[in-house]
C-alpha cells in the first residue's frame, strides 16, 4: 500500500524530495512534545504547488497528512497519528516580500520567527509575537498553534498579526483567507484557520503584520521572597493601569536552573522572579518604571534591578526563553501544562498547583507568562524511574482541573494537539465541542487533515444526520 | 541479537529533550532542512541505535557522518547536551564496529603524527599545485614551497606548532612569534618530531586510541608549567579537553595550562606598543566554531583586534563555515552549502578582508576565493608598518 | 455547571439565554435585533422573527480587564460602567447606543484601530444561540487562549448568519491618561512614518488629523514632533443619506482618496494606515460611482446605510464555497438573518435526506 503512495509522491515531488528509510520516519515521529506516532512518508516540498501535489496524492491514497515545521511543538501537533504523509516545511522558508510601507511581509510557512524579525530589523520593524522557541519555531507552526510569547500581553498572540493565508485545503484545492484590505466580505475563514493545528488545511504563504520597534524599552527584574508577593505584584502593576510589554514569572528551581545556563545575575535564591518589559515613548515609560518600582517594593520585592543597556536585556531573556530546555540539568523529562488562569486567580491556583506536586511526589516548577494568567507548571522527571509516568498524568490531570475550577481554560498558547485533546470535554460542553467539529467538517469533509488533533473522539452530536430534506445548502 | 551499545555516557544521551531550540545553529540542517541533519535528529538516532531500534549500518551511519561537529548546538543548549562526546562516542564505536573510516582516511590520519613525512609531502604538493596537477576541488589551500624557519625566543610561554599548521601555515606561527616578542614575551617552541599532531581529527573520526597516544606525545613535549598557547582553534580545543580524553590528573594539568593566544594577548595587550595606524580595510571577523563554541575565547578575538583594526561583526550569530577539519575534504558539497552562506553573511559585512583564528577555516573560505587571515597575521601587519 | 454560572447574575443571564435560544430553535425565520443602529448595513433588513439578547454587564473585575456582558447590553452602558474604574473596551461604534452584540455582529471597527487593532482581536468568548435552538460557547473567558477553535473571530462580523450572539467576554483595558487630537496639512504617508503608535490618522484629502493618546508629556512631544496643530476632538465623519465604507490596502488609500475627490458629492474620510474610507454621499448614484472607484483600486465598498438600489457587498464573497459550507454547518436551513450575507444556494452542496 505505502509502495503505491511512495510512487506517486515520488512522481509528483520528485525522488529526493520524499524520503520513507525506517531510521527517518522515526525520527519524524514526535515533536517537542512526548506524544510518538508513526508516519508513513515524510515531504520536503520547495513551492506552494508541491504542498498541493503532495496533498492530492494523500486524497488519492485516502491518506491522511500533516505538517510540519520545525517540530517545537509541545503538544504533539506534529506527531503523525494514522500513518500519514508527513509535509515538511522546511525548504518552503523563503522571505518572499516586505512592504515597508504597510508594513506586512509575504512570508512563506517555513520561515523561521526570528528570521523574520532580523529580516526586517534595519527598517526598524520586528514580527511581534515572540514564542520562547522563536529561534528555531517556524510561522507556520505559530498560525497552527495560535503561538503567544511573552510580548503578546500587549501586543496580541498570532491571531492578531496575521493577514491573510494561502492555503491548500484537504481536497488539494487553495484559497486565499483573508487578505491585505483591512476587512474582507463574509466569515473571518483567516480567523478560524489560525489556530487550527493543522485540521482545517497547510498553509503555503503568509501575509504578517510587522510592528514598528518602540523607542524606549525598559527590562525590570523583580526579586521575591515568596510567590505569593511575586504574584501579588503582578496583579498590583494590572491593577495599577499598566499593561507592560511582557510580565514573566519565574520560581526558585527554574531560576536556578535558568541561570547555571546563562549566568544572566539571576538571584539565585529568589523564591520567585518577574520579569517585566515596559515599552513605548519616553515619559509613559519613565512613569511606568517608576511605579512598578513602587508597586513592587509594596509587595516585598528584595530587589528591583533595571537593565542597563541592550546586552543585559538580552541576557536577560535568553535566561527566560531557556527556561525549558534548562529544566534537563534537574531531570531528563518533563511534562508540561500551558493552562490559562483568570489573573486574580493566580495566587491560589499555583499553590494547589504545588500541593498536587507535593502530593504525587513529584519535582514541579512554575515558569510562565503571569500577565496573561498563562501559567506554564513543568514537571520535571525521569522517566525510567518504575511508576513515575502514571504519578505525572495524574498530577497532569488535577492540575488542569484545578486550572478549570478556577475559570481557566487548557491551553494559552502551545495548543490542544494529541497531547490535551481528552481534556477538551473539561472546559465545553456537548454542543460547544460539536459546533467546533462541524466547523472542521467544513473545512474538511474528509477529515485527513492532521486528524485525531483537537477534538476528542464523539465530539459530533449527529447534528449534520438530522437535516430536514431539502434543505438550503 | 543484543544491540551494539554506543560507547557513550547514557545520562548525556537521555538528558536531551527534544526542545529543538540547537536546530538553527546547526549547519547542515541549516542546509537540509531536514531532521536526520540536526542535533536534535541525532541524538534521536543514537537513542534508536543504542536500544536497538535500528542497526548502526546503513542511514545510521550516514547521519552520523554528515555532522561537522562545530558544536555550536551544545553552546546554545539550555541542557547543555555534551553533544560533542556523545557524537565522538558514537564514531568511536563505528569506526570499530563498521568501516566507518575506510582505510585510505586512517592511513591519511596517519600521516598527519609524522611531521617530517607531512612536510615533504607538502613539499610534493606544492610542486604538483604549480604543475596544476591538484584539483582545485580538493579545496587545498597554496602551498609554501618553502616555509620559514621558526627561532626561538624565550621560555615565558610554550607556543604549539601542531601538524597541518606547521606544514602549510608556518607564517602564522611566525606572526605570532613576532607579535608576543613585540609584547616582550618569549617563546619556546617544542621539539618538532616530539609534539606534532594534537590528535584532534583522529578523536573526530572516531579513532580515539589513536587520538589518546598522541596527546601522550604532545603531554610529553611541553615540560615545566609554562603556559602553552595555541593559534589554531581546533587544536587549542583539542588540547584543553585532554584531560577527558585522557582521563588521567596530569593531563588535566596539562590541559589547564593551555590557552587560545588570544586569551593569552587579551591579558597581556597594554604591553603592546601603541599602534599608529589601523589596518587599511575593515576586517569582517569570522568565528571558530572550536573558538566560540567550544573555547568560548571569541571575546579575546575582538579584544585584541580592536586597536589595530575595525571590526564587522556577521550576522549569522557564528554558524560554522562548513571547513570542519577534515570535514570539508570528505564532504565537500555540503561542506560548499554551509559556506555559501557564510560567504552571503560576509558580503553583508561589506569588507573584503576576513579573520580566522584557524587554520581549517582559512583554508576553506580561501578556498573560495576570499582573503583570509589570521589575527595575528592582521596585529603583526599593523605592528612592523607602524 | 461550569464555575462561572455560580455568580448569580451569571445564572440569570444563562436562563435569559436559553429563552433566546428556545426562541431561536422554535423559528423558521430569525432576525436578529439589537437597537436599529446597524440595521442597514450589508444586506436588506432580514425578515423573521425577532430576537433580542439579553442585556446587562454580569460579571467585571477591573483586576482581570476582561468583562461579561449580555450581547444586548448596548456600547454606552458598557463604557459608563468601564470608565468607573478607569478602563474602557475599544469598540467605537459609529453609534454608541449600538448593541455590542450587533457591533460585533457587524464586524466593524472604530476610528482607534490604527493603534488598538480590529474589533475582532477584543472578543475572547462568545455564547450564541444556534439555529437548533442550542446555546453554543466558544472561546474561553481569559486574555490568551487556544483552547479549541476560535469562534469568537468566525462570529465577528457573520451579521448574525451563524448563531445569534447572546453573551461575550470582552477584553478591557486602562484609559489614556490622556487623549488629544491635532491636525496639521502634512500627508497621511509622512505623519504615520513620523509617529509612532498614534490612536489614529485620519485624512480627508486637505488635512490630516492624529489622535495621540498616552503619558500628556508624551502626547504634547508627539503632537510637537508632528508639528500639530491641536484640535478639539476627531474631524467629523461624513453623514449623509446614503453611506459606506470602503476597505483598501493601506498604501492604496491616497489613491482611493484621490480617486473619490474626482467624484462630485462624495464626501469622505479615510482611516491612513488602516485602509478603511468612510464615503457618505446625498445621491445613491454617487455612492455607486464611489464603488467603482474603489473596485478600481482593488478594494471594496460595503454598504451602510440608504442606497436601497445597491446590493450590500458589491462583490462576490471570496471563498463562497467554504464560506457556504460553514453557513450549511450551523444554520442547514439558512432560518436565520437569511440574505445578510450574499451566499448564494449551491446545488452542489445540497445535502441529499
Amino acid at each position: 500500500m505505502d509502495r503505491a503512495l511512495l510512487a506517486d509522491l515520488r512522481a509528483a515531488l520528485g525522488s529526493d524530495r520524499v524520503r520513507a528509510e525506517p531510521l527517518e520516519l522515526h525520527l519524524y515521529g514526535r515533536d517537542a512534545g512526548v506524544d510518538v506516532g508513526e508516519a508513513s512518508a515524510v515531504c520536503f516540498p520547495a513551492t506552494a504547488e508541491h504542498v498541493v501535489a503532495a496533498v492530492q496524492v494523500a486524497a488519492r491514497h485516502d491518506r491522511p497528512f500533516v505538517a510540519r515545521g520545525s517540530g517545537t511543538g509541545l503538544a504533539g501537533g506534529a506527531t503523525p497519528v494514522g500513518r500519514p504523509v508527513v509535509i515538511v516545511t522546511t525548504h518552503l522558508n523563503r522571505v518572499l516580500e516586505v512592504d515597508e510601507q504597510q508594513r506586512l511581509a509575504w512570508v512563506e510557512p517555513g520561515v523561521l520567527n526570528l528570521d523574520l524579525s532580523r529580516a526586517v530589523r534595519h527598517l526598524g520593524l520586528h514580527y511581534a509575537p515572540d514564542p520562547s522557541s522563536q529561534q528555531a519555531c517556524t510561522i507556520g507552526g505559530n498560525i497552527a498553534t495560535n503561538a503567544g510569547g511573552p510580548h503578546c500581553l500587549a501586543y496580541g498572540v498570532t491571531a492578531a498579526h496575521v493577514l491573510a493565508v494561502d492555503v491548500v485545503l484537504a481536497d488539494g484545492s487553495v484559497a486565499m483567507l483573508g487578505g491585505v484590505t483591512p476587512d474582507q466580505p463574509g466569515y473571518d475563514l483567516r480567523g478560524c484557520f489560525v489556530g487550527s493545528e493543522g485540521t482545517m488545511g497547510l498553509a503555503t504563504r503568509i501575509a504578517v503584520r510587522l510592528t514598528a520597534n518602540p523607542p524606549e524599552i525598559r527590562t525590570l527584574l523583580l526579586d521575591f521572597t515568596s510567590i505569593d508577593d511575586a504574584a501579588a505584584t503582578v496583579s498590583g502593576v494590572i491593577a495599577a493601569g499598566i499593561v507592560p510589554a511582557a510580565l514573566e514569572m519565574m520560581d526558585a528551581e527554574i531560576t536556578r536552573a535558568v541561570e547555571d545556563f546563562v549566568g544572566a545575575g539571576y538571584p539565585r535564591d529568589a523564591a520567585a522572579v518577574l520579569l517585566i518589559e515596559l515599552d513605548g515613548l519616553e515619559h509613559g515609560v519613565e512613569a511606568q518604571v517608576e511605579r512598578v518600582r513602587a508597586v513592587g517594593s509594596s509587595h516585598g520585592a528584595r530587589t528591583v534591578r533595571v537593565a542597563a543597556d541592550e546586552a543585559e536585556r538580552a541576557l536577560l531573556w535568553k535566561g527566560r526563553k531557556s527556561a525549558f530546555g534548562a529544566i534537563a540539568r534537574i531531570a531528563p523529562d518533563y511534562y508540561l501544562h500551558d493552562a490559562v488562569v483568570p489573573r486574580t486567580r493566580l495566587v491560589d491556583v499555583l499553590r494547589q498547583v504545588y500541593a498536587i506536586a507535593s502530593e504525587q511526589r513529584l519535582t514541579m516548577m512554575n515558569v510562565f507568562h503571569a500577565g496573561d494568567g498563562n501559567l506554564h507548571p513543568l514537571i520535571v522527571f525521569d522517566g525510567r524511574e518504575p511508576g513515575i509516568w502514571a504519578r505525572v498524568h495524574a498530577a497532569g490531570d488535577a492540575i488542569l482541573q484545578a486550572c478549570v475550577a478556577a475559570g481557566g481554560v487548557l491551553s494559552g498558547e502551545h495548543g490542544i494537539g494529541l497531547e490535551k485533546r481528552d481534556a477538551m470535554p473539561l472546559v465545553f460542553e456537548p454542543a460547544d465541542l460539536d459546533a467546533q467539529a462541524r466547523l472542521r467538517d467544513a473545512f474538511d469533509p474528509s477529515g485527513r487533515a492532521n486528524p485525531d488533533k483537537v477534538l476528542p473522539q464523539g465530539s459530533r452530536c449527529g447534528e449534520l444526520a438530522r437535516i430536514p430534506e431539502g434543505a438550503w445548502v | 541479537m543484543t544491540p551494539t551499545k554506543l560507547a557513550v555516557d547514557e545520562e548525556a544521551l537521555v538528558a536531551c529533550v527534544a526542545c529543538g531550540l540547537c536546530l538553527p545553529h546547526c549547519p547542515t540542517y541549516r542546509v537540509t532542512g531536514d531532521e536526520t541533519a540536526s542535533p536534535r535528529g541525532r541524538i534521536a538516532a543514537m537513542r534508536a541505535a543504542h536500544t536497538g531500534v535500528v542497526g548502526l549500518r546503513g542511514e545510521f551511519t550516514e547521519y552520523m557522518d554528515l555532522c561537522v561537529q562545530c558544536r555550536a548546538c551544545e553552546a546554545v543548549c539550555p541542557s547543555s547536551v555534551p553533544f560533542g562526546q556523545l557524537m565522538e562516542g558514537t564514531r568511536e564505536t563505528l569506526a570499530i564496529e563498521t568501516r566507518f573510516v575506510p582505510w585510505w582516511q586512517r592511513a591519511a590520519y596517519r600521516v598527519l603524527p609524522r611531521h617530517r613525512l607531512l612536510v615533504a609531502l607538502s613539499r610534493v604538493g606544492a610542486v604538483l599545485q604549480r604543475v596544476r596537477l591538484v584539483p582545485r576541488r580538493l579545496g587545498l589551500p597554496k602551498l609554501a614551497l618553502r616555509a620559514p624557519r621558526l627561532q626561538a625566543t624565550g621560555s615565558d610561554v610554550w607556543l604549539f606548532t601542531g601538524c597541518v599548521m606547521d606544514a602549510w601555515s608556518r607564517d602564522v606561527h611566525a606572526a605570532v612569534i613576532r607579535v608576543l616578542g613585540a609584547a616582550e614575551v618569549g617563546v619556546a617552541l617544542p621539539d618538532a618530531r616530539g609534539a606534532g599532531c594534537c590528535g584532534a581529527l583522529h578523536g573526530h573520526a572516531g579513532l580515539e586510541s589513536d587520538a589518546r597516544s598522541l596527546a601522550l606525545r604532545v603531554m610529553r613535549a611541553f615540560p615545566g608549567d609554562a603556559p602553552i598557547l595555541v593559534d589554531s582553534a581546533g587544536c587549542g580545543a583539542m588540547l584543553k579537553d585532554y584531560g577527558h580524553l585522557v582521563g588521567a590528573p596530569e593531563a588535566g594539568a596539562f590541559a589547564a595550562r593551555v590557552l587560545d593566544v588570544h586569551e593569552f594577548l587579551a591579558a597581556h595587550l597594554d604591553r603592546l606598543p601603541t599602534p599608529t595606524r589601523r589596518f587599511e580595510e575593515p576586517v569582517a571577523l569570522h568565528d571558530a566554531c572550536h573558538l566560540r563554541h567550544v573555547q568560548k575565547a571569541h571575546g579575546a578575538v575582538r579584544t585584541v583586534l580592536a586597536p589595530f583594526a575595525e571590526v564587522r561583526e556577521l550576522d549569522d550569530e557564528g554558524l560554522c563555515c562548513g571547513a570542519g577539519g577534515a570535514y570539508a575534504a570528505l564532504h565537500p558539497d555540503m561542506a560548499a552549502q554551509i559556506r555559501a552562506r557564510k560567504i552571503d553573511a560576509i558580503a553583508r559585512a561589506g569588507t573584503s578582508v576576513v579573520a580566522s583564528a584557524n587554520p581549517g577555516c582559512t583554508f576553506h573560505l580561501a578556498a573560495a576565493g576570499l582573503d583570509v587571515r589570521h589575527p595575528f597575521e592582521i596585529i603583526d601587519d599593523v605592528l612592523t608598518s607602524s | 455547571m461550569s464555575p462561572l454560572e455560580r455568580d448569580p447574575r451569571e445564572a440569570d443571564l444563562l436562563d435569559a439565554e436559553r429563552a433566546v435560544a428556545a426562541q431561536v430553535g422554535a423559528a423558521d425565520a430569525v432576525a436578529p435585533v439589537g437597537t436599529g443602529t446597524h440595521r442597514e448595513v450589508g444586506g436588506p433588513p432580514p425578515a423573521g422573527v425577532e430576537v433580542r439578547a439579553p442585556v446587562g454587564v454580569v460579571m467585571y473585575d477591573p483586576a482581570e480587564l476582561t468583562v461579561t456582558v449580555g450581547a444586548g447590553t448596548t456600547v454606552e452602558e458598557l463604557s459608563g460602567i468601564l470608565s468607573e474604574a478607569n478602563q474602557e473596551c475599544v469598540l467605537d461604534p459609529r453609534d454608541a447606543t449600538a448593541t455590542i452584540g450587533g457591533t460585533l455582529a457587524c464586524g466593524l471597527s472604530g476610528l482607534r484601530r490604527l493603534r488598538y487593532g480590529p474589533l475582532r482581536d477584543r472578543v475572547l468568548e462568545v455564547r450564541f444561540a444556534t439555529a437548533a435552538g442550542e446555546l453554543v460557547r466558544g472561546g474561553g473567558p481569559t486574555v490568551k487562549n487556544v483552547t479549541g477553535y476560535d469562534m469568537p473571530r468566525l462570529l465577528v462580523g457573520s451579521f448574525g448568519t451563524l448563531g445569534v450572539l447572546t453573551r461575550v467576554v470582552l477584553r478591557c483595558q486602562p484609559r489614556p491618561m490622556h487623549a488629544q487630537w491635532g491636525h496639521t496639512s502634512d500627508d497621511p504617508a509622512t505623519v504615520l512614518a513620523r509617529s509612532f503608535r498614534a490612536s489614529a490618522v485620519l485624512w480627508d484629502g486637505a488635512r490630516t488629523s492624529v489622535l495621540s493618546e498616552g503619558h500628556p508629556d508624551d502626547v504634547v512631544s508627539q503632537i510637537a514632533t508632528l508639528g500639530l496643530e491641536a484640535q478639539e476632538g476627531p474631524p467629523p465623519v461624513p453623514v449623509g443619506a446614503h453611506r459606506g465604507r470602503a476597505s483598501v490596502a493601506p498604501a492604496d488609500v491616497i489613491a482611493v482618496g484621490r480617486s473619490l475627490d474626482a467624484i462630485v458629492g462624495a464626501r469622505w474620510i479615510a482611516e491612513a494606515g488602516v485602509g478603511t474610507l468612510h464615503v457618505a454621499c446625498d445621491e445613491e448614484s454617487t455612492l455607486a460611482d464611489a464603488r467603482q472607484a474603489v473596485t478600481q483600486h482593488g478594494g471594496w465598498l460595503l454598504r451602510e446605510e440608504g442606497a436601497p438600489g445597491l446590493d450590500g457587498f458589491g462583490v462576490e464573497l471570496p471563498n463562497a464555497a467554504l464560506m457556504a459550507r460553514v453557513k450549511t454547518a450551523f444554520d442547514p436551513t439558512n432560518k436565520l438573518a437569511a440574505g445578510r450575507l450574499p451566499l448564494a444556494p449551491r446545488e452542489d452542496a445540497r445535502i441529499a435526506s
